[in-house]
């Protein structure tokens, strides 16, 4: 066993060192910077972006079934939106489309 | 009476139009909310020459989710539980949480360990789609649920195709060395809030979301630690690495009219192999030892015809699920078990759900003897979150 814990300490360093480079390397205008279409569009080719509605119904039904836009105000959707990203562990990305669409479809 | 017909009106008035003034306050930046769950039920219970049925105690477990900005975020789970004639009251959580940059949150504090997928994201009973957890988990489960330490989560956008992670560093497990409850050596206790050694559990779990419809997800998770028993005990230097590999699969697939719903989740311990200690009933001491590897299975299936047009059965779900559990041969505590639950379930809103349940379990060994028992439970609980 002494093997396998060195290995996935070994492992946890490589992740925990990938993750911060690459994360620091690609933020090319800053932390929460919600790339408009046409980045994204640039970004990932001919793909047209997902609407925050759609990506509310594929995401939110994962593991529970998803809450309704009406079910919270916009203050409650910030902090359940922050809540969820972390606890889902979804990209920034999803969750603030996801978090715009909710509070405007309250 | 006028005059207090007069006052009433006033009040009445007044309260509102406070009210209306209050409601144009601008949003506050910081933000505090209390949410949480609670569930109730009933079980009958058949293992052959034994019967019996009771109406569970409540639960309840309220949620403290505060958010001091658009970075700093704690989350705290009470939890009071009615068994065994006991109100039992418990911690589930208690973390802080902060966004280092778009890819990477830091948490410390305790946690739902991401081993696997059940414990940290399944098991609240307004999620869970059966009344209890499949085998192999809580009371003397094999999988860790929670821990005190630190951990660093994120995840990448692969532009359509989606990875997380985590990884993390907390107290450990503890091994039950049978001094206590001899019935018990060598199983790993994580429920331990102080570590008596210094070596640290270590883990993660890899995450990847391989469409860009967000429908499948495949996990692997590894846990290790160097040493679970006391500093300078025998066991000070027993290790552990166990791993889990989780499955999950939600769509709604037009054909079949409605939601499908498939979770699966493997795993797998396996502990340094110790020496115990086994006293016989005429006091006489004998050492013996065993392979202490163990594993638990569980596959779900689900499905909600959200597409019918009849709003009673558009609320219904039916659901199956098959789990098993093997404990090490040798071992005071050797078992093998299976498990098939069936479940009817009526959705009253999206946190709150009454569970019609039939499970059927065979059991090889067990704390309970060695021989075989089959074990039918009828369940009906209610579940609501808010
Ligand atoms: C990976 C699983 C997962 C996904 C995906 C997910 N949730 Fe959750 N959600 C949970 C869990 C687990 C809880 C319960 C938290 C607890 O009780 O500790 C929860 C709780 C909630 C709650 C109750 C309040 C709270 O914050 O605890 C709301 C509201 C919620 N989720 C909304 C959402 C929305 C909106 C989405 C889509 C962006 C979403 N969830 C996606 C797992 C998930």
């Amino acid at each position: 066993m002494k093997i396998m814990n060195k290995i996935v300490i070994g492992v946890i360093l490589v992740t925990t060192i990938g993750a911060t480079v690459v994360s620091c390397s690609s933020t090319k205008k800053g932390y929460s910077d919600i790339p408009d279409s046409e980045t994204v569009v640039a970004e990932e080719g001919f793909k047209l972006e997902k609407s925050g509605a759609q990506l509310w119904g594929e995401t939110c039904n994962r593991c529970h079934i998803a809450p309704s836009p009406a079910d919270y105000n916009d203050t409650d959707w910030e902090t359940i939106s922050l809540h969820m990203r972390i606890r889902a562990n979804l990209t920034e990305h999803e969750s603030k489309k996801i978090e715009e669409f909710l509070k405007s479809a309250n | 009476m006028k005059k207090l017909l007069v006052v009433l009106t006033a009040v009445v008035f007044g309260g509102q139009m406070y009210g209306q003034t209050y409601n144009t306050f601008e949003p506050s930046k910081t933000q505090f909310m209390l949410r949480g769950y609670g569930h109730t039920g009933f079980e009958y219970m058949d293992s052959g020459d034994e019967t019996e049925s009771t109406f569970l105690g409540s639960a309840f477990a309220p949620i403290f989710l505060y958010k001091h900005s658009d970075r700093l975020m704690f989350e705290a789970e009470l939890e009071f539980v009615l068994e065994s004639d006991e109100l039992e009251t418990g911690l589930e959580y208690a973390d802080v949480m902060y966004v280092l940059n778009k890819n990477m949150t830091v948490r410390a504090g305790k946690f739902l360990l991401p081993f696997g997928t059940f414990m940290e994201r399944l098991h609240p009973a307004w999620i869970n789609r059966l009344p209890n957890a499949p085998l192999g988990y809580g009371h003397d489960g094999i999988a860790p649920s929670s821990g005190i330490g630190v951990e660093l989560r994120g995840a990448f956008d692969l532009g359509g195709p989606k990875l997380n992670y985590s990884v993390y560093s907390t107290n450990g497990p503890r091994i039950k060395d049978g001094s206590e409850e001899p019935e018990e050596a060598g199983i790993l206790e994580f429920e331990n809030y102080e570590d008596t050694n210094l070596a640290k559990a270590y883990g993660g779990r890899l995450g990847l979301l391989p469409f860009p419809d967000s429908s499948t997800e495949i996990g692997f998770s590894a846990y290790s630690t160097s040493g679970t028993g006391e500093e300078d005990s025998e066991y000070e230097d027993i290790g552990a690495f166990l791993f889990a590999l989780d499955f999950s699969f939600v769509k709604q697939i037009s054909a079949i009219g409605g939601i499908v719903d498939v979770k699966s989740q493997f795993n797998n311990s396996n502990v340094d192999t110790a020496t115990f200690i086994e006293t016989h009933e005429d006091g006489d001491e004998e050492e013996y030892s065993f392979d202490n590897q163990s594993n638990s299975f569980y596959g779900q299936l689900s499905y909600r015809p959200t597409m019918s047009g009849n709003k009673f059965i558009k609320n219904l779900e039916f659901v199956a699920r098959y789990s098993d559990f093997k404990a090490p041969e040798g071992a005071e505590w050797e078992e093998k078990s299976t498990q098939y639950a069936f479940g009817l379930n009526y959705w009253l809103s999206w946190r709150s759900v009454v569970k019609l349940s039939y499970q059927t379990t065979e059991t090889e060994g067990g704390h309970d003897g060695d021989g075989l028992t089959n074990t039918d439970g009828l369940f009906v609980h209610w579940a609501i979150g808010f």
